[in-house]
């Protein structure tokens, strides 16, 4: 019974090598050049691509760009592949033709993607040579999966991928000019109103705020957040982030806030408080500022003891 | 003038200095005691005993030094380190933690005191916090004055920020090199205010000093030019911070570069070349005002300014052509990585995975500063209402290292004693205004227009409050908020307002409150101490049901039993986490230390490690291993194990062999990290995960196993081991050693004599197998 669909299954490969992989690589050369250097898949042209006797090697971009599939990250990442890809065209023929770039759309493939057993896009597949000189000295046959730890910027893309090319993708960056012009604009501006800029320049009180302003933020875990691309607020709105080596991006807010009140009010009643003049108003400060203290204390204490369940001391809450 | 309270008035203005300068010598000591004492939670809850990892290098090499002298530490080759490449000692360390402790011992043997090394080195630390806190209080007394310098040294003593890393038995570069730290800027400042050469040069030694013990001496070399560049931008030059800068740039780098693991550095890389860019913009600036002083025309005087700025944009292009060239070097990893916050985690991924290299949460900040870290930015506000040239330096130095303390864990150690000095100085200013018993005269009690009553009582002779007809009247029309905030705001130097307390019970509200928070600090800082800060992690402590302490001391019976049990040049493989510790306690050549200059080796280990059984054992074979290594918590739940780091060691594989080891292969289709059934082949294949799991399933007994770190079923059937043995598993199974077999005799490969001895007989075709029925 069960050597029927065996015999499908062990067919397959002759099916396949049934064309030949010099008349694949000439297709696969003609489908690159007609399209910026980028092939589209379909499930019959992924067998070809991934010819079990070929000699060249392939990236194939797997993603699923069709509005209904939602993949947001595969329409990131779309643009990246494509410019990679277009850098390749612009290689010699001779190396160029040992390396193909490859796109499949999980609309156009499913097969394809039934077969891989992917759940999730987009993923790069990089198919190296079977066979010819270019095969590698541990013969591997089985795809390398691209690693997308480097975010799917095209820079990082074109450099892991240049690991595999005969030369390295020539990809440059393009321009920013957008960047570049808002930097200019932005100077020019300063450079143009400098007058008006210089008296602020020279205020010692605007180089206080800038300061108290920067070390308020930092030690309330801005880097942090930013290093680690914190979200603003967790899911179902919980705002404070379980776990003593952690937190979310509203808690920078809260917590250089209490901070900074609670340093206002001691520079309150250190600066500001001995001028008053006026004995009874001047009390009603004093007692004011110094109530500001207690509570904001206990507000911090409190939070801290969110974060950080077994500290034993409280204030107020 | 009214008096909130009375003072006694028959004492003598000598009296009262004599025994303020007693207070203070006395306060000094006292805190002395008790930044000694708080440090040494971790000898009496456990012992005398070294700590972590680093610590037993700095060790290790300090009894090189106590017992076979100095040239023979400085020539030091370790054959045993990175095996088989061996490490040059004398010139990959920095010398001075372990010279100071080799004075200490010498100066004692020489007294007839004979303390054990060790000892001296347990306790470096907290002997040289007491001297931290001297040194805060002498920086912070040129701040402001000797009662805030009081309180930043109370602060600096007991912070938990710099008491993580002084405890007792922490014997690493940091336990000396705050107080250096805070010494050299001292120094720095006093130069300044008094254009000495004498105290720039003291400077300079005491950065050399700094240089020779710590790598984050770095952070000198580029505060000082910075607060003198500050300076000069701020039309400040004066000739005394030119001799206090010359004389600490030309002495320090000369001094800076005997130390040989710095070498020529200071003239070679982008670290050091803000020093030299000051230093050369220094003599232009110099010579400018020189000739200013010799000139009158004033065109002449606007060419040399355009001249100066000319010639300063030359140096800054010579800069950018040298280091295009490669003549410097540009600026390396660690430095960088505090800029570029990606570049580490993508380009070396060993610094990015110490976990001390991670950016800091704001828990982290508060407990190790609790009510400090808020008096911070008022202290920085007090600093820029006066602004005088040592005031800048103390705002730098804040903005600079709260950004720093940001990015690193690590360097929340050099923002604590700015923390320190700047909210001593916000605290000294509010018990300043509030003890002062001197009362400004009311508005509303308008029956006293008492007039030339400006000089201050006898006994507020320190106070400036003073009050005058002509202030009154500017502050009079609306005494209300607004005006007070710009009376605050005016430098204070714009001339005496009429500012003071009224009455008994505001003082005492406020003093009240502030004790309170002192208070509320040190239960705080000893809670802290003894909790989080104290614990060797060489030995670990837990609690018993009845509330007695349990000690695990897996760690030294593992070393031990390899310095026991195994010949002397028996290899050891781990993770290059306890390459140190092996060393120091169980004295067995290591693979990779902490010392992780060498990324291929580091690799290697990693992919022995996660790759399988059949691929891991040449590898181990080719570099001689006996023994290998591994910490497995999953029975006690000690989450710090290798299980936790694998991904890591699968990281760094990665980076060198990326077709071999694939990161996305540990995890699950999910992308989950998981160790029980659902984990991954490639997962349960690796050598890291046979080892760490080999038989432990059998401990339940039958019972489903389950791994208390990763809260995880294990699979009953544990993984079995073709070409390694148990050697060695620890009482509560953290260590686990595993020795290497060596080829079969007989030639075959291991698994097939491993089949072979198990009564497995090799299958040879089919139909044999079919013939008999499986039981």
């Amino acid at each position: 019974m069960l050597l029927l669909p065996l015999l499908a299954l062990l067919s397959l490969p002759f099916c396949l090598a049934a064309i030949s992989a010099e008349s694949a690589h000439e297709k696969l050369v003609k489908l690159a050049a007609s399209n910026n250097g980028l092939i589209k898949l379909d499930d019959s042209l992924y067998g070809l691509l991934t010819h079990p006797k070929r000699t060249w090697s392939a990236s194939v971009h797997l993603t699923a760009m069709d509005p209904r599939r939602r993949c947001t990250p595969c329409k990131e990442f779309d643009p990246s592949f494509s410019a990679v890809a277009k850098a390749w065209t612009h290689v010699p023929q001779a190396q160029r033709d040992t390396h193909f770039f490859a796109t499949a759309d999980f609309d156009n493939a499913m097969g394809t993607f039934q077969k891989l057993g992917l759940q999730s896009a987009p993923v790069v597949h990089i198919h190296l040579a079977a066979e010819g000189d270019r095969r590698p000295a541990s013969g591997r046959s089985a795809p390398i999966v691209y690693d997308f730890s480097n975010g799917f910027d095209a820079g990082p893309l074109a450099e892991q991928l240049s690991a595999y090319t005969p030369v390295a993708i020539p990809y440059k960056a393009p321009i920013d000019f957008a960047k570049y012009g808002t930097a200019a604009g932005v100077a020019l501006i300063i450079l143009s109103g400098i007058r008006f800029f210089l008296p602020i320049l020279r205020s010692r009180w605007a180089w206080a705020a800038g300061t108290v302003l920067t070390s308020l933020v930092m030690t309330a875990g801005f880097m942090f957040v930013r290093i680690r691309g914190m979200p603003a607020s967790g899911a179902n709105g919980q705002w404070i982030a379980p776990g003593y080596q952690n937190q979310y991006g509203q808690e920078v807010q809260v917590v250089s806030f209490v901070y900074g009140l609670l340093s206002a009010a001691f520079l309150m009643l250190t600066l500001v408080t001995p001028y008053q003049t006026h004995s009874s108003r001047q009390r009603l400060q004093v007692y004011l500022w110094s109530g500001v203290i207690f509570v904001m204390f206990s507000v911090l204490i409190s939070l801290f003891r969110v974060k950080n369940r077994g500290y034993p001391f409280k204030l107020l809450l | 003038m009214p008096l909130a309270y009375s003072l006694p008035s028959n004492l003598s203005p000598a009296t009262v200095t004599n025994t303020s300068s007693l207070l203070r010598i006395i306060s000094l000591a006292l805190i002395s005691g008790a930044a000694i004492a708080s440090r040494l939670f971790a000898v009496i809850n456990f012992e005398s005993i070294i700590h972590e990892f680093d610590p037993w290098f700095n060790y290790r090499a300090t009894r090189v030094l106590a017992e076979k002298g100095f040239y023979a530490f400085w020539n030091w080759f370790d054959h045993t380190a990175w095996y088989p490449l061996g490490r040059v000692v004398g010139g990959t360390i920095y010398p001075g933690l372990m010279a100071t402790s080799g004075v200490i011992y010498n100066v004692l043997h020489a007294l007839n005191l004979p303390v054990d090394i060790r000892n001296i080195c347990v306790l470096l630390a907290p002997g040289f916090s007491a001297l931290t806190a001297w040194s805060t209080y002498m920086f912070t007394k040129e701040m402001k004055d000797e009662s805030a310098g009081l309180l930043a040294a109370a602060f600096i003593g007991i912070a938990p920020g710099y008491i993580s890393r002084s405890v007792a038995g922490s014997y690493d570069n940091e336990a000396i090199a705050i107080f250096l730290l805070m010494f050299t800027f001292y120094s720095w400042i006093k130069a300044l205010k008094t254009g000495s050469a004498f105290f720039g040069t003291l400077t300079a030694l005491f950065y050399f000093y700094m240089v020779a013990a710590w790598g984050g001496y770095a952070f000198i070399t580029n505060m000082i030019p910075l607060h003198a560049l500050t300076l000069i931008l701020m039309g400040r030059f004066s000739s005394r911070l030119y001799v206090a800068y010359s004389s600490w740039y030309a002495i320090g780098t000369l001094a800076s570069m005997q130390v040989p693991f710095v070498g020529f550095q200071p003239v070679r890389t982008s670290e050091h070349m803000a020093a030299l860019g000051v230093f050369g913009l220094l003599q232009i600036v110099a010579f400018a005002e020189l000739v200013r002083a010799h000139v009158s025309s004033k065109q002449f005087q606007s060419i040399l300014f355009g001249s100066v700025i000319g010639i300063g944009l030359l140096g800054a292009l010579a800069f950018g052509g040298l280091t295009y060239k490669g003549w410097i070097a540009p600026w390396t990893g660690r430095f960088y990585s505090l800029w570029d916050t990606g570049y580490a985690k993508k380009y070396i991924p060993i610094i990015a995975s110490v976990s001390e290299h991670q950016p800091t949460a704001w828990p982290s900040f508060f407990m190790d500063l609790q009510f400090l870290i808020f008096l911070f930015p008022a202290g920085v506000v007090l600093c820029f209402r006066e602004l005088r040239d040592e005031h800048v330096f103390v705002i730098i130095y804040a903005v600079v290292a709260s950004y720093f303390a940001g990015v690193m864990v690590r360097l929340m150690l050099t923002l604590t004693p700015v923390v320190c000095v700047a909210a001593a100085v916000a605290f000294s200013s509010l018990l300043d205004t509030y003890i002062d018993p001197v009362e400004p005269e009311a508005s509303d009690a308008a029956a006293s227009p008492a007039e030339g009553t400006s000089a201050a009582g006898a006994a507020a002779a320190a106070s400036d409050a003073g009050s005058s007809k002509k202030a009154k009247k500017a502050a009079a029309p609306d005494p209300g908020v607004a005006s007070g905030i710009l009376a605050a705001v005016a430098p204070s130097g714009s001339g005496p307002k009429s500012r003071g307390i009224f009455g008994l019970d505001t003082r005492g509200l406020v003093v009240f409150n502030a004790l309170g928070m002192l208070l509320f600090f040190v239960l705080h800082c000893t809670y802290v101490t003894s909790s989080a800060y104290s614990s060797p992690s060489v030995v670990l402590a837990s609690t018993n049901p009845d509330g007695s302490q349990h000690i695990i001391d897996d760690f030294r019976e593992a070393y031990y039993w390899l310095r026991q049990n195994t010949p002397e040049d028996a290899v050891v493989m781990s993770w290059w986490d306890y390459g140190y510790q092996i060393a120091g306690m169980a004295d067995r050549p290591t693979l990779v230390d902490n010392n992780t200059w060498n990324n291929t080796h580091i690799a290697t280990v990693g992919k022995a490690m996660s790759s399988s059984e059949e691929v891991a054992y040449p590898i181990l074979r080719k570099h001689d291993v006996d023994y290998v290594l591994v910490i497995f918590g999953g029975l006690i739940g000690y989450s710090g194990d290798d299980i936790n780091k694998f991904l890591w060691m699968v990281r760094i594989a990665q980076g060198v062999w990326p077709e071999e080891i694939q990161e996305p292969n540990y995890f699950t289709p999910k992308g989950e990290y998981r160790i029980d059934d659902a984990a991954p082949a490639t997962m349960k294949n690796s050598l890291m995960y046979k080892m760490s799991y080999y038989r432990f399933a059998e401990l339940f007994g039958g019972n489903q196993a389950v791994d208390r770190v990763r809260g995880q079923q294990v699979p009953k059937t544990g993984p079995t081991l073709d070409y390694l043995d148990e050697a060695f598993t620890s009482e509560n199974w953290i260590v686990r050693i595993y020795q290497v077999k060596k080829e079969d005799p007989l030639g075959r490969d291991l698994k097939a004599a491993n089949a072979f001895a198990n009564g497995k007989k090799r299958k040879k075709s089919k139909p044999l197998s079919r013939r008999r029925a499986v039981a």
